[in-house]
């Protein structure tokens, strides 16, 4: 192809193409409804194939957990798979005396513990719960919950607990929606947390695999650690180790009765299905749930950094780079300057930071980044960085500043701007070929923002981030005393 | 197209009631049953859909174009895949071999620099991607339907000439490096190119990507244009379309870039039969990390193919631990036990077995042996007896209320259909595989597991583990013979 050709190209892309496509977006047919108790549903009906696909959000997270018991969100929502007073059960009646049985241990132990942490009755008490633990496993009928939604078809169904967010999901074949309803309902209001202990390990497992044996979410929790003094951003959700192994029943049931009230909780419902039909179903199965006592979330603020901070971990591993600032809860003015600004710099292949690292210096395999790790609080503007083994970790730092420095000087041309806007526009019509991917999008605006609008009008407001905005944004947050930044350093050591 | 669900009535209020006054539980029982109705009494009027089907073309060159028309948004997608992947090649081109995809993307054109060709996917947003398995090279593209003639002609630049600039040559060979240097430290990817390599021997399937592969000298663009010619010629080539444009609309364009590519010089020689590879023991590969990652498994004979043994050894495998929690692993090791996060199992079954049946899972260190005696435990168990009716009920059900979730999108369904023509397999296949599913039952399941499994479970199978060599060893010991391989 000719080389005028494709300027020809460039220069005449229709510019309006994606505005008009927002609109369309922010006017889809969503039906709200909103029960009594304040249970919230969107239901947006799509015909293309006989599925439908649920997303169920709580607004309850890693940040939600109290000191000294991280993990606790994540493990309730591990637990909420293991069944109900009926579901999952031979004799709920002997099930549940042995159940309570493990609670009063556990209070005993925590009596003990406050008067003589090394007292060798804690040990026999703690056996004894697992023994009974073992005793009530004769009534449990093994992942009932689950095996009722496999074998009616359900497909990609799981859960997942976030820094602000717990949510459940699967898509059903449209003849048997009904079934959510009725299993979510009693798995709402009527969980036992059957099984706790073995789930407990099956979590420290959990944080093993996707934790301790990663050198990229080792170096991410160091990160957080270390730039989050006060913030609950600084805890990882799945929980440290030591904290898993202390949750007990008690916890989770308090946790779980504090935050999955109705009124916490946002459901969306996408694909074919008939909102009047989601709607009585919605009023059959919760409309008669009693609101809950969810308390808005509150969490220190974290005071303003005053230095840089650096941190780094040492781990049989290539080296890796993070470095991050902090910025603006995602509600914030400033927040489309900045999540442009992340496409500007390692969004492509032709953005700024894989240009430079990547293609010409040749000092890193990849290059990221991103904000985060929630959207309701000021966030951290994260840059990582794969460190090739022959460059230095400083000359990579270095370069970032100085395309930073870059930029901050001088703004992005309005053609790379126009690039990354027909980007976003593309890429809010691919988001709504899937059911799944429109139903979490509606939760989660819903859920976080008060409106399922709310994430469509964001790229909206990408698109109207002009140029000089960019350099803006970095002058006011990129300053070498607003950054933390952690290494991964390699060792040779077999032993960590 | 939506059915109305019927509640069955009295029965289902009576048990309920019965439960709630014998469970005593804290909160009110109100969520499922207001109406004393419990998921049980729920009954589903049958599902009825229409299978959507791409039409089969053949346009210039003989070249198959399977094609669904979509125009629920702007959007067209193409597929292109090409016989030819790194089976077809030696040892020594299997650098070169991986290269070539992934430098049709990032290399540019003869005329359009990488840069330029970069710069235009991104204005005007389109998704292109290329890459390649043991048997085929693919490429797939997506764009908004205003840009579809824009996409198709740089989408033909890359397919027919490609630039292969030495400078992105280099770049590529450098993010490859790094990366093979990172999967040596991930225990998942060390265990399962172990295994691969103690199952499969010095045969293709076998092959992962060495560091020697890369040589730059065998990086040169002429030997990657060489092996351009070889896979991405016309002979080779299955084309897909779906998306908001019309068989007459796109038949021209597509007739114009079949054209532009070139007939195939050569075909590939047949495929060697795989060796018979290393014997059963357990294979250690020493790390220092908290977590072992335990592969076990054997080759097994079964066949994609419309027989019994193909569709018990599908269902067998839901049961044994292809299912998440209701399979027997995951419930044995993770929901009994809680010493996995995950525990799984996959029966392979190509067109040219041998294929592997193979159980995976990680655990703390010590717990190393007992995980391993319960795999053990758990294959010898579906070799000595049938799965209880209830399970093969669950297994079919799964696959036969989920089946709709296959034609999800028009995507899904013309690339897979695209899959079952380079497999020779009739594009109905689905529906026969369906129908094979659902004439499955327990006898059937025992006879593919008492055919592949030894009753004396460990004797027959390779174990491949990653993880604290000198904390593991005696307990191994125990277990069967162990072998200590070297990391890479």
């Amino acid at each position: 192809m000719p080389f005028f050709l494709i300027f020809i190209f460039i220069v005449l892309l229709p510019q309006c193409h994606g505005e008009a496509q927002t609109q369309e977006v922010t006017a889809l047919p969503v039906t709200e409804y909103q029960l009594e108790n304040g249970m919230r549903f969107l239901i947006l009906e799509k015909s293309e194939s006989p599925t439908v696909s649920f997303v169920l959000q709580y607004r309850v997270g890693g940040i939600n957990d109290k000191t000294g018991s991280t993990g606790t969100s994540h493990l309730l929502e591990h637990l909420l798979f293991k069944g109900t007073h009926t579901i999952g059960t031979l004799d709920p009646e002997q099930e549940t005396f042995l159940l309570n049985r493990m609670d009063l241990l556990e209070d005993s132990i925590v009596i003990l513990e406050g008067k003589n942490p090394t007292s060798p009755v804690i040990v026999d008490l703690k056996k004894d719960i697992l023994q009974i633990e073992e005793r009530a496993k004769i009534y449990v009928v093994a992942n009932e919950f689950e095996g009722i939604l496999t074998r009616n078809g359900a497909r990609g169904l799981n859960a997942s607990t976030d820094s602000e967010s717990t949510k459940y999901y699967l898509e059903l074949p449209s003849n048997r929606a009904e079934l959510w309803f009725m299993l979510e309902s009693e798995r709402m209001t009527q969980p036992i947390f059957r099984e706790f202990y073995t789930e407990r390990d099956v979590v420290a497992e959990e944080r093993r695999s996707r934790i301790e044996t990663q050198p990229g979410n080792l170096l991410y929790e160091a990160h957080l650690k270390a730039a989050f003094k006060v913030h609950p951003y600084r805890e990882p959700v799945v929980g440290h180790m030591q904290d898993i192994n202390n949750l007990t029943r008690r916890d989770i049931r308090s946790h779980y009765e504090k935050y999955y009230g109705p009124e916490n909780a946002v459901v969306a419902v996408v694909g074919n299905i008939e909102a009047e039909l989601v709607q009585q179903w919605a009023n059959q199965y919760f409309g008669h749930l009693p609101r809950g006592r969810s308390e808005g979330t509150v969490a220190h603020a974290e005071p303003d950094q005053k230095k840089e901070r650096r941190v780094s971990v040492i781990f049989q591993a290539e080296p890796q780079l993070r470095i991050g600032w902090h910025t603006v809860p995602t509600a914030h003015p400033d927040s489309p300057a900045l999540m442009v600004l992340a496409a500007l710099l390692t969004g492509n292949r032709s953005s700024r930071l894989f240009q430079r690292l990547v293609v010409q210096d040749q000092t890193a395999s990849n290059v990221s980044s991103s904000l985060g790790p929630g959207d309701l609080f000021p966030r951290l503007f994260s840059i990582g960085v794969s460190i090739q083994s022959s460059a230095k970790a400083e000359d990579i730092e270095q370069a970032v500043y100085d395309e930073l420095e870059t930029l901050a000087q001088k703004p992005p041309s309005e053609e790379e701007i126009q690039k990354i806007r027909n980007q976003i526009s593309a890429g809010q019509i691919r988001g709504l070929a899937s059911n799944f991917g429109l139903a979490l999008q509606l939760a989660h605006s819903t859920a976080l923002f008060g409106d399922w609008r709310y994430t469509f009008e964001l790229s909206q407001e990408l698109k109207n981030v002009e140029p000089e905005m960019i350099s803006q944004v970095i002058k006011k947050f990129f300053n070498p005393n607003n950054r933390t930044v952690a290494t991964l350093v390699p060792t040779n050591s077999c032993v960590r | 197209m939506m059915a109305c669900n019927r509640l069955s009535t009295s029965l289902g209020k009576a048990k309920f009631i019965a439960l709630h006054l014998a469970v005593l539980t804290p909160l009110t029982l109100m969520g499922q049953s207001r109406d004393g109705i419990r998921y049980k009494d729920l009954e589903f009027e049958p599902l009825l859909f229409n299978q959507p089907s791409s039409e089969i073309h053949k346009i210039t060159g003989k070249v198959n174009v399977l094609f669904l028309q979509d125009s629920s948004l702007p959007l067209v997608s193409l597929f292109a895949r090409f016989r030819g992947g790194t089976v077809h090649f030696n040892r020594e081109e299997q650098g070169v071999v991986t290269a070539v995809p992934m430098l049709l993307r990032t290399g540019g054109s003869e005329q359009i620099t990488p840069d330029s060709i970069d710069t235009l996917l991104e204005q005007y947003a389109i998704n292109l991607s290329f890459g390649r398995d043991g048997k085929s090279s693919f490429s797939s593209l997506n764009t908004l339907t205003d840009y579809l003639d824009e996409s198709l002609e740089i989408w033909s630049l890359l397919l027919t000439q490609p630039g292969f600039s030495p400078e992105m040559i280099h770049v590529w060979r450098n993010q490859e490096l790094d990366y093979l240097r990172r999967s040596e430290r991930d225990p998942n990817t060390i265990a399962i190119r172990t295994f691969n390599q103690l199952m499969f021997g010095d045969h293709p399937t076998g092959w992962t990507l060495r560091p020697e592969d890369l040589d730059p000298e065998d990086l040169d663009p002429e030997n990657l244009r060489a092996i351009h010619r070889k896979i991405f010629c016309r002979d080779n080539l299955t084309l897909g379309v779906t998306g908001n444009t019309t068989w007459s609309n796109i038949l021209p364009k597509l007739n114009k870039l079949a054209e532009s590519i070139p007939p195939c010089e050569s075909t590939f020689k047949e495929i060697l039969p795989i060796p018979v590879s290393a014997g059963p023991g357990i294979y250690v590969v020493a790390n220092g990390l908290p977590q072992t990652t335990i592969i076990m498994g054997k080759h097994s004979k079964v066949k994609l193919d419309d027989h019994t043994e193909y569709f018990a050894a599908q269902v067998g495998n839901l049961i044994l631990g292809g299912s998440g929690l209701n399979s027997r692993l995951s419930d044995r090791i993770r929901t009994e036990s809680g010493l996995s996060y995950s525990a799984s199992s996959i029966w392979t079954a190509p067109t040219q077995p041998p294929g592997v049946l193979a159980a995976m899972t990680q655990t703390k260190n010590s717990s190393t042996a007992t995980v391993i005696n319960l795999i053990s435990k758990v294959l010898q168990e579906m070799a000595e007896k049938p799965p209880n009716s209830k399970e093969v009920r669950d297994a079919i059900d799964e696959i036969s209320n989920g089946f709709i979730f296959n034609f999800q999108s028009p995507a899904q369904i013309v690339s897979r259909q695209m899959l079952y023509l380079t497999q020779n397999l009739p594009l109905n296949w689905l529906s026969i595989y369906l129908k094979g599913i659902q004439q499955i039952n327990a006898q059937d399941i025992h006879n593919i597991f008492s055919e592949n499994i030894a009753l004396t479970g460990l004797e027959d199978m390779v174990t491949v583990v990653v993880g604290n060599h000198d904390m593991l060893e005696s307990e191994l010991k125990k277990i069967g013979t162990v072998y200590k391989i070297e990391p890479n």
